[in-house]
């Protein structure tokens, strides 16, 4: 009975505020534009790129997850549309996280279970991190490899 | 919107209730499958831009390749997002026109739209032209991007600057000018080398053939000086014989594994100097130079030697000289002293070569120091492959992305140009708000591939 008339509610609000004037997307478009002035800045601060890179990422995708707020919720109307707003929405962007979380693991954390022999042939050495996990083995073998075959 | 809304319901004292059978979502046919097709559209691009992300961070720390090295400007990335947040802005205005039956200004602001996405579309085509001009493509044949700088990279060069030889030596011919050098004297040093390097063995001395073609001057051309084709044979020939083919002899003759990486490099470095600040370039220079240092070093024991075996060959010639006047020839012992003239001779003309190597080497350092930014920069039509750590799996996400992104605009821009013919009126006002939600999805999902792609 509540969701009955929850709904009836959100179609008597759908009805009587619809979306609002044109004053109001030129205020959304003016707040996007100020959003990518910052993700702007904060991509070429060469201070945030050195000191804290994680800082700068989670900084632009917080500005951009905003931009596409504004975008869904005014451009888009979400903000003015009744509850089946949920029911298309929400399942996509649980699949899309869900998603997410399957391939960090396996292939975002690739290079941390890398064996010697893989660092060897790796476009770039191992960084100080590996180094560490594998008692710093690797960095003694490429020169010995390369002794064995001159040696042969 | 009345005739799928439920009736009020009515439960008044009576105690139980009486639903209400509503047939469907309380908005039109057309808005529903187009919110549904934009739930899986979110999940499509949730899945390339979650690859990309863990494909980007997935990479060795510091091997994913800079905007700059990849020939991306981050003004451009973000003037596109403002055309793209602009026209966003022009399709709501469109809408709100349509339902107030403001044809004629429904109709400018569709046609504005539509406009604007062609523009994200030419900027976008420029930019994917600035990479091809460069040699980044998404895939081989035509992609000039290497991992490392191992012995198949040289190889790679080695092959482009052949095919380039080639080619000149073949307009120069076709123009009737001598070919600087005499063309033909161009032997493939490293034809040995190369296989001796890939099996991991150094290669023997005897590997090695004869002739070493010396630095080409376009100052000792006496015909055709101003003909590029003659220009461009120079710096190709000289490029494959004494920066290229010496590092492949380095790499498969040297004992010292870090001197054949650092030779390798060198060549990577000269082509494509990854890091564009003014420090990297003087470093490298330093290493030039340190480089030429060594070789005069090594120039000056050669000059050493030569003259120690000089004086053993006299020495030999006398002994047989000897033997030839005795009257009872020692014919065993004579046979020995010539062969041993011989293996001097050898040994000569092995530092003999040697020596010219070292001397082009030196040579071609200039030309190296004076290309700033690097070979295929300073010259174009070069095309040299080029060592970007990571860059393959850059150039697959980016034009994976775009290009899907670069579609969805354009299937946009079909449903524009089909729509704006139309009368733009309040009947009307659905489809536009259909077309309109669909591009406010291709602009959402730039929205978030623009800072993922141009400044992460």
């Amino acid at each position: 009975m509540a969701d009955h008339a929850h709904s009836h509610d959100d179609l008597e609000h759908d009805e009587h505020h619809a979306p609002p004037g044109s004053g109001k997307y030129w205020a959304v478009f003016i707040a996007l534009v100020v959003l990518t002035i910052i993700s702007f800045a904060v991509g070429n601060s060469s201070a945030l790129r050195e000191n804290a890179p994680q800082v700068m990422w989670a900084a632009m995708m917080a500005v951009s997850s905003a931009k596409a707020m504004l975008v869904i919720l005014f451009f888009m109307h979400l903000k003015w549309e009744a509850n089946w707003k949920y029911v298309l929405t929400v399942p996509a962007s649980i699949m899309s996280v869900f998603l997410l979380l399957m391939l960090i693991p396996d292939i975002g954390l690739r290079t941390r279970h890398y064996a010697d022999d893989r660092w060897l042939y790796a476009a770039e050495p191992a960084p100080a991190h590996a180094a560490e996990e594998h008692g710093g083995e690797h960095q003694h073998s490429p020169k010995e490899d390369g002794e064995k075959k001159h040696a042969s | 919107m009345s005739a799928t809304a439920p009736t009020a319901h009515d439960d008044h004292g009576h105690g139980h209730l009486k639903l209400v059978y509503q047939p469907s979502l309380p908005i039109n046919n057309g808005k529903l499958f187009l919110w549904l097709f934009l739930s899986t559209e979110i999940m499509f691009f949730a899945g390339l831009i979650g690859t990309y992300i863990v494909l980007r961070f997935g990479v060795p720390s510091g091997s994913w390749p800079a905007p700059h090295d990849v020939h991306l400007v981050e003004a451009i990335g973000a003037l596109n997002t403002g055309v793209l947040l602009f026209s966003s802005v022009t399709i709501v205005m469109a809408l709100e026109a349509a339902k107030n039956n403001q044809t004629g200004m429904a109709k400018g602001w569709f046609l504005a739209t539509f406009l604007l996405g062609s523009v994200f579309l030419g900027v976008k085509a420029y930019e994917y032209n600035s990479k091809f001009q460069h040699g980044i493509y998404p895939a081989r044949p035509r992609s000039l991007l290497h991992e490392k700088a191992d012995i198949y990279y040289l190889q790679a060069a080695r092959l482009r600057l052949e095919g380039l030889q080639k080619h000149y030596a073949d307009a120069i011919a076709a123009k009737k000018l001598p070919i600087p050098g005499g063309g033909a004297a161009a032997v493939t040093i490293a034809a040995g080398a190369e296989t001796a390097a890939a099996e991991g063995a150094p290669a023997t001395p005897e590997a090695a053939p004869p002739t070493i073609t010396p630095y080409l001057n376009i100052d000792d051309v006496t015909e055709g000086k101003d003909d590029p084709n003659v220009q461009h044979y120079i710096v190709a020939t000289n490029l494959l014989n004494h920066l290229v083919k010496f590092a492949e002899q380095v790499a498969a003759t040297d004992p010292d594994p870090l001197a054949r990486r650092a030779a390798m490099e060198l060549v990577a470095t000269a082509v494509y100097p990854l890091h564009h600040g003014p420090g990297g370039h003087e470093h490298f220079v330093n290493a030039l130079k340190s480089e030429a240092t060594r070789l005069a070093n090594e120039k000056d024991s050669l000059a050493q030697q030569d003259q120690a075996l000089q004086a053993d060959k006299q020495e030999k010639l006398k002994q047989i000289e000897e033997q030839e006047k005795a009257e009872t020839k020692d014919e065993a012992a004579l046979t020995q002293w010539k062969e041993e003239v011989a293996k001097v001779d050898a040994d000569l003309a092995a530092s003999g070569l040697r020596a010219d190597a070292i001397d082009g080497r030196i040579q071609v350092h200039g030309d190296l120091a004076a290309a700033q930014h690097g070979l295929n920069e300073a010259h174009h039509w070069l095309r040299l492959p080029m060592k970007i750590p990571s860059g393959n799996m850059w150039a697959s996400t980016y034009f994976l992305m775009t290009g899907f992104h670069a579609i969805h605009v354009l299937v946009g821009l079909i449903a524009f140009a089909v729509v704006l013919p139309k009368r733009l009126d309040s009947t009307r006002a659905n489809l536009i708000e259909n077309i309109g939600l669909y591009w406010h999805f291709v602009d959402l999902v730039w929205i978030f591939l623009f800072p993922l792609l141009y400044l992460f």
